[in-house]
């Protein structure tokens, strides 16, 4: 029934618990995974008064491989976790402000007919309740939500 | 994965179409199907509601409710049936409907809700229905929302 499955993650223990979810279900379903990191954008430090570098100042390029060792760890692992459960997996990371945009607009182009996603990832202050991100796919999204606790 | 799939209805077309999902779903999980169907519990009329033009009784309502209940939980069996499942149904009377689903789902030791993203009461393809979120904040098992 379900074919193509979308695993967006962000690296929490709750959303790794999802991505080994959405495999054991890729694997009984004899569905590919896509997983999905998704990665904040470079934003100009707003405060440098004068021409000296603000502290915590991060150049664009020291920001960008940064991002890019976080996103190469944590889908690494999914990668690693796919192949010993036998799933073809695929991964992807982008960069973007709105991560759940970059999430519907991932399963619409890769054609993914499940999302599997934890409850709340990295911003959930309260089991009682549902991550930012989380709420904004369940709104925006086509195809049914697995939502995982 | 999942042993025992929770699917509550309403009756409205998504819940059915989530419904059929379902039955789909646990035929290829070999799961089985608890169907529910929360219905409002009595209210006797007040006063100011002219108790005797449209006066129900008890045991009226709970006919009524019985009836209604059987008609929706009856296209999941159905489904079932034809798909090889194993179903049981049952319905309940209820203020809070998602009360009842996350009580249930405990209860018949379901390990999977599978629901509509909303039911009678969403108004847009943008909110989810009220049960559906209040479910998905009360759960401790998976919930999966269909639209």
């Amino acid at each position: 029934m379900f074919k193509n499955i979308l695993v967006p993650t962000d690296g929490s223990a709750r959303s790794q618990r999802a991505v080994r979810r959405a495999l054991q279900l890729a694997k009984e379903q004899k569905a590919r995974v896509s997983a999905l990191w998704v990665g904040p954008v470079w934003q100009p430090t707003l405060y440098a008064y004068d021409e000296s570098v603000p502290a915590g100042f991060i150049s664009p390029r020291r920001f960008a491989t940064g991002v890019r060792k976080i996103a190469a760890r944590q889908l690494g692992a999914v990668r690693k976790a796919a192949a010993a459960a036998g799933v073809s997996c695929k991964t992807v990371s982008v960069q973007g402000p709105f991560p759940h945009m970059e999430i519907i607009r991932m399963a619409r182009r890769n054609r993914c007919d499940l999302i599997v996603m934890a409850s709340h990832g990295r911003r959930g202050i309260s089991r009682l309740l549902l991550g930012s991100q989380t709420a904004l796919v369940l709104a925006y999204a086509r195809i049914p939500v697995m939502v995982c606790r | 994965m999942f042993r025992n799939i929770l699917v509550p209805t309403d009756g409205s077309a998504l819940s059915r179409k989530a419904a059929r999902q379902a039955v789909q779903f646990a035929k290829e999980q070999k799961a089985r199907v608890t169907g529910l169907y929360v219905a409002p519990p009595y209210k006797p009329g007040t006063l100011e509601d002219a108790p005797m033009l449209n006066f129900v009784s008890p045991r009226q309502h709970e006919a009524r409710m019985s009836a209604t209940a059987r008609k929706h939980l009856k296209a999941i069996e159905t489904a079932a049936a034809a798909a090889g499942v194993r179903c049981e149904t049952l319905h309940t009377l209820s203020d809070f409907p998602y009360d009842e689903i996350v009580r249930t789902a405990r209860r018949r030791k379901c390990d999977l809700v599978y629901m509509a993203s909303h039911g009678r009461r969403g108004i847009s393809r943008l909110l989810l229905g009220s049960q559906t979120s209040k479910v998905l904040a009360h759960s401790m098992i998976p919930v999966i929302v269909c639209r």
